[in-house]
């Protein structure tokens, strides 16, 4: 019975957990790089509608969510674009873009709506798996390699990364659209795996929750996993238990979780806080 | 001058002949709380505006979607200006602003959906599925292997309540020991949420499914288990053609095109609306049983249903398909020879809610808050 | 520097109202121009949609009140953020704060035993008092254990949206609603009184108004005033000129939090008159005023013109899907252009183009003016985001 119960969760938890952990992982590279991207749920819906169109007219839904790949990649380089070189205000500029996917991924998706998938992919998937192995991999380039080094250094001391001769911009502007690849597949995921269809605003503030899970996993890759894992399982948790828990209660517990994850850690500070020059844009030498 | 005076008139005749020709057509207008793309509640509805625009000579459209609450005045406003002379509001939460707009609007009519507020210009209408859940669960209780049928409802209001309630009696008739176990989202859509209800309730052992979200997800989610389940508003066989066994659809164009014909003959007026209120079920052909239009039940399933036997009061011994023909027939038939809310019927903590021979009202159904015997999982505001 | 005959282009460090507004408005019209093709891939010619849009708001007695009202909260939550911007806290938490201040707005004028003419400023008083509460929380995070304010208010709005969805499901929800979502109508002495003939519940509009002017007195001609300043301009100077970094960041802070709170006040009292879903209650006005703030450039009084700048966005939305009879959603594709045009002339201002002496023909590779050393780049970090 009890075994039943954790087993239960837990597949529910790496289902609901699989497109949080993409697009967190995009995401804490990113904003480890120092650019915010408040834009990842225009970038997910995008994902999921073009990830759903393609999978639907070619038949091969794992070519659906490559193209959502593209197009979170080309969606976040808008972002990538405004608050890099023109070093303009990230947090608006997350805004617009979450507002621009949202609209014209409902404009391109009219009439999308109401049409089954044939070729679906299952829902705990390699999506699934690669999003764990993709964690650590990701978690070892950022602290073992020196590509991680210059990620984080982008984004913790850009001028003294810039003094020894990394490029900044071109870092940063990489790191923003590879969470937007993220995103893009996160979003496509729900299309073509979790519930294979369209429906307008279907990521249902999916987007929102990944940034929280950043936070939450203290801009580590590894940790998003639980992260992602521990807001999929409450998720789900909030209807098994709803007998007896009010389903608010279940589902606000993950936020509140996060600011006491944020106080309990933000007097170690090293390498455990947001990264200090996120969202700060920044000007090199020339231009 | 004189051009100006030239200008001013030519406009003045221009306008005057737009608006007579105009007066030619009746133009109504609609309010929609969600998105047309939802599949559910607010496509059908859209469904319906379209099919009226083609069936009534002379109407024209006008549509806005994802109108919140406190703006349904202000949209009033802009489509009155647009010439509606009819406007439909499709969500109980726009009860309140068409009343303040109808009495500000004495000229132009008002029709709002699923509320319980009149004004001379004002009517409300609604259709209904209670009679279709009930035909569903005598489906599921022949169906469900492990006595456990489940329901993922939206939101726990008289509405839906009535919905579960009446599936729950249908479940009963033919398998008195099933259970009915019930998940709340507290949304009309959110297909993540739908999502992990479903697994919530396979999880504990339930294998035939019914629903109210504005998605095909619960369809979804328990074809992927080879779980049996009930279409909800819209055709969802086609997202799982050998696991969907029926559902409930709508046809919003019956009452809209019967309202809207009424106008144009100068039936409805301005004055007489206080107590016009639709309330249109399967013998009015607002509704109907099944997952596609025209299929009560799914072939993959009619020979399932036709090997479980029942005794009935007033049949006899049939089968649970028979029976569902039986019962649809009566409920279409214009005298509605059987109702699945007459009495005698106990709620689930034994009360007796509706005596032996009485019918339900529909002022009753509108207001229920029991439970129906066999329902378990929390209940909000139970009596 | 870049010359352009008789024109030179240089950098400015202090870019001057009038080039601000310049800019803006051209970053507009580009927007509207971009969007041109949207409006034309419905078929609709840009100058046929943008005359309707203009009529729809503006140009019509019944519709450019509403314009008003949707500029309400967001002034209100707008000039709360300026407030908190300009004291170097990135409040994202407006919208939690705004819903806290409607939650007890809802709550005094339900269950409080007060005389009539006493409930709306109690709600007031007690609307203020909960959006201060809400970002109360926050700003000891932050100055007590050097918690980012950014995320800790983020997740704040998330716990604010579950708290009212659970009292509306749960402990308040209405009798008389037929079991819908809602908490019973607040009675009549709690409804703010409206302009004759429009929906604007003008009372609310009086204090967002008094407030912009109040705040741009207090920043201006006030010792807390200079202090918010010069704490935002220079945190490690104010700690030498004597300020109190933690008084003045939670004053400050408190204000921002409980003019959000009296936009929740407003929106129940003005515009519900109960209490219902999150989503209902705010339009998302909390995070609109965050652009709001930033358009506004640190100055509360300009506030009053960015909010209704967005008010007009809003409105403007509202001609799309009504009378133009456009998906909904295209006014999301609008409001995203027009925002990313906003933020990407940014840049712009903080360069200013100034007529020099024209030097010897065809001389344009030597520039006469001191040349200024490109490489430091510290005369363009102006931007609110860029100075922290």
């Amino acid at each position: 019975m009890i075994t039943e119960w954790i087993l239960d969760t837990l597949i529910r938890a790496l289902a609901v957990g699989t497109p949080l952990l993409w697009a967190a992982l995009g995401e804490i590279y990113a904003e480890r790089s120092g650019v915010i991207n408040l834009g990842v749920e225009g970038m997910m819906i995008l994902g999921a509608f073009f990830a759903f169109a393609v999978a639907h007219t070619s038949g091969n839904p794992a070519l659906g969510l490559l193209v959502a790949g593209v197009v979170g990649g080309a969606s976040a380089l808008l972002h990538a674009f405004l608050s890099v070189t023109l070093r303009a205000n990230q947090y608006v500029s997350g805004l617009a873009l979450a507002m621009f996917g949202l609209g014209l991924a409902g404009v391109l998706g009219r009439g999308w709506e109401g049409i089954p998938l044939l070729n679906t992919l299952p829902e705990i998937s390699g999506l699934t798996y690669l999003g764990v192995v993709l964690a650590v991999v990701l978690w070892f380039v950022l602290y073992h390699t020196r590509l991680g080094l210059v990620i984080r250094s982008t984004g913790e001391a850009p001028a003294a990364a810039d003094a020894l001769g990394v490029n900044v911009a071109r870092v940063r502007y990489l790191a923003v659209v590879f969470g937007g690849i993220l995103a893009g597949i996160a979003g496509g995921f729900f299309s073509v795996a979790y519930r294979p269809s369209w429906t307008e605003g279907m990521t249902g503030g999916t987007g929102w929750i990944a940034i929280a899970i950043v936070i939450f996993a203290g801009w580590d890759p590894l940790r998003a996993v639980w992260g992602a894992l521990l807001f999929g399982a409450l998720y789900y948790l909030s209807f098994r238990l709803q007998t007896w828990i009010a389903p608010e209660a279940l589902r606000m517990l993950p936020f509140a979780f996060t600011i006491v994850a944020l106080a309990a850690t933000s007097r170690r500070r090293r390498g455990e806080g947001a990264p200090e020059a996120l969202g700060l844009p920044y000007a090199s030498g020339e231009k | 001058m004189r051009w100006l005076t030239l200008a001013a008139v030519l406009i003045l005749v221009g306008s005057l002949a737009v608006t007579g020709g105009a007066q030619q057509k009746l133009k109504a207008g609609f309010i929609y709380v969600g998105p047309i793309g939802d599949y559910g509640w607010t496509h059908a509805h859209d469904q319906g505006r379209k099919i009226a625009e083609k069936m009534v000579s002379g109407l024209e459209t006008l549509y806005v979607e994802s109108v919140p609450e406190a703006q349904a005045e202000p949209f009033i406003d802009k489509l009155i200006q647009q010439g509606a002379r009819v406007i439909f509001t499709t969500s109980f939460g726009f009860m309140d602003g068409t009343l303040a707009a109808a009495k500000r609007y004495p000229n132009q009519i008002f029709a709002h959906a699923s509320g319980f507020k009149r004004a001379p210009n004002m009517a409300t209408y609604m259709a209904d599925f209670y009679q279709v859940y009930y035909l569903n669960g005598l489906m599921a209780g022949a169906l469900t292997k492990s006595n456990k049928v489940g329901y993922v409802g939206a939101f726990p209001i008289p509405e839906v309540k009535r919905h579960i309630g009446a599936f729950a009696l249908g479940v009963r008739a033919v398998n008195p020991r099933a259970t009915v176990h019930v998940r709340w989202i507290f949304e009309w859509f959110k297909p993540s949420a739908a999502k992990e209800a479903t697994e919530a309730l396979i999880a504990e052992g339930v294998d035939v499914f019914a629903f109210t979200e504005d998605s095909p997800t619960v369809v979804q989610v328990a074809a992927k288990r080879g779980l049996p389940s009930f279409s909800h508003y819209s055709p969802m066989q086609k997202f799982a053609p050998n696991h969907v066994v029926s559902g409930q659809l709508v046809h919003w164009e019956k009452i809209y095109v019967d309202f809207l014909s009424k106008v144009v003959a100068g039936k409805y007026t301005t004055e007489n609306l206080q107590n016009v209120d639709y309330w249109w079920l399967l013998a009015e052909g607002a509704v109907e049983v099944g997952g596609d239009f025209g299929v009560p039940v799914s072939p993959a399933w009619k020979s399932k249903l036709q090997a479980v036997q029942v005794t009935t009061l007033d049949l006899g011994r049939l089968s649970v398909h028979d029976l569902v023909m039986k019962r649809l027939a009566q409920m279409t038939d214009p005298k509605v020879t059987f109702d699945p809310f007459t009495g005698p019927i106990r709620d689930r903590k034994g009360k007796l809610v509706v005596p032996a021979g009485k019918r339900m009202t529909v002022g009753e159904l509108n207001t229920m808050e029991w439970a129906a015997p066999g329902i378990v999982g929390p209940w909000p505001k139970e009596p | 520097m870049r010359r352009l005959g008789p024109w030179q282009i240089d950098r400015d460090p202090a870019p001057r109202g009038w080039w601000v507004l310049v800019v803006s408005l051209g970053a507009i019209a580009s927007a509207f121009l971009a969007a041109g093709a949207l409006f034309w891939a419905f078929g609709i010619g840009p100058a046929r949609a943008y005359s309707t849009i203009f009529l729809g708001t503006l140009g019509d007695a019944r519709a450019a009140p509403e314009v008003l009202r949707q500029a309400i909260p967001l002034l209100l939550c707008g000039v709360g953020l300026v407030m908190a911007f300009r004291a170097q806290f990135w409040n994202i938490g407006a919208e939690g704060q705004l819903l806290a201040g409607a939650v007890a707005a809802a709550g005094v004028a339900l269950f409080a035993p007060l005389p009539a003419p006493l409930v709306v400023p109690a709600m007031f008083a007690a609307g203020f008092a909960a959006g201060a509460l809400w970002g109360l929380l926050p700003t000891l995070l932050r100055l007590k254990l050097d918690v980012n304010e950014v995320l800790s208010t983020l997740m704040m709005n998330y716990i604010a949206l579950f708290f009212v969805e659970w009292l509306i499901h749960g402990p308040w929800k209405g009798q008389e609603q037929r079991g819908f979502a809602y908490t019973d109508t607040l009675p009549p002495a709690a409804w703010l009184p409206l302009l004759p003939g429009t929906r604007v519940h003008w009372v609310t509009l009086a204090l967002g108004l008094a407030l912009a002017g109040g705040l741009a007195f207090l920043l201006a001609r006030t010792k807390l005033g200079f202090e918010i300043r010069v704490l935002g301009q220079n945190p490690t100077a104010s700690r030498y000129a004597g300020i109190n970094p933690l008084r003045t960041t939670l004053v400050a802070m408190l204000i921002s939090a409980g003019a959000a709170g009296l936009a929740g006040v407003g929106e129940v009292a003005g515009i519900h008159h109960r209490l219902l879903a999150p989503d209902q209650i705010s339009l998302g006005y909390g995070y609109a005023a965050i652009i709001v703030a930033w358009l506004a450039r640190g100055s509360p009084l300009a506030a009053v013109l960015t909010a209704l700048f967005l008010g007009l966005i809003f409105s403007s939305g509202d001609v799309m899907k009504v009378t133009l009879q456009m998906p909904f959603r295209v006014t999301d594709i609008f409001n995203g252009l027009i925002l990313f045009f906003l933020i990407g002339s940014e840049r712009l201002l903080t360069y200013r183009l100034r007529r020099v002496p024209r030097p010897a023909p065809h001389a344009t590779a030597v520039s006469p003016g001191p040349e200024r050393q490109t490489g430091a780049g510290i005369p363009e970090e102006t931007g609110v985001a860029e100075s922290k």
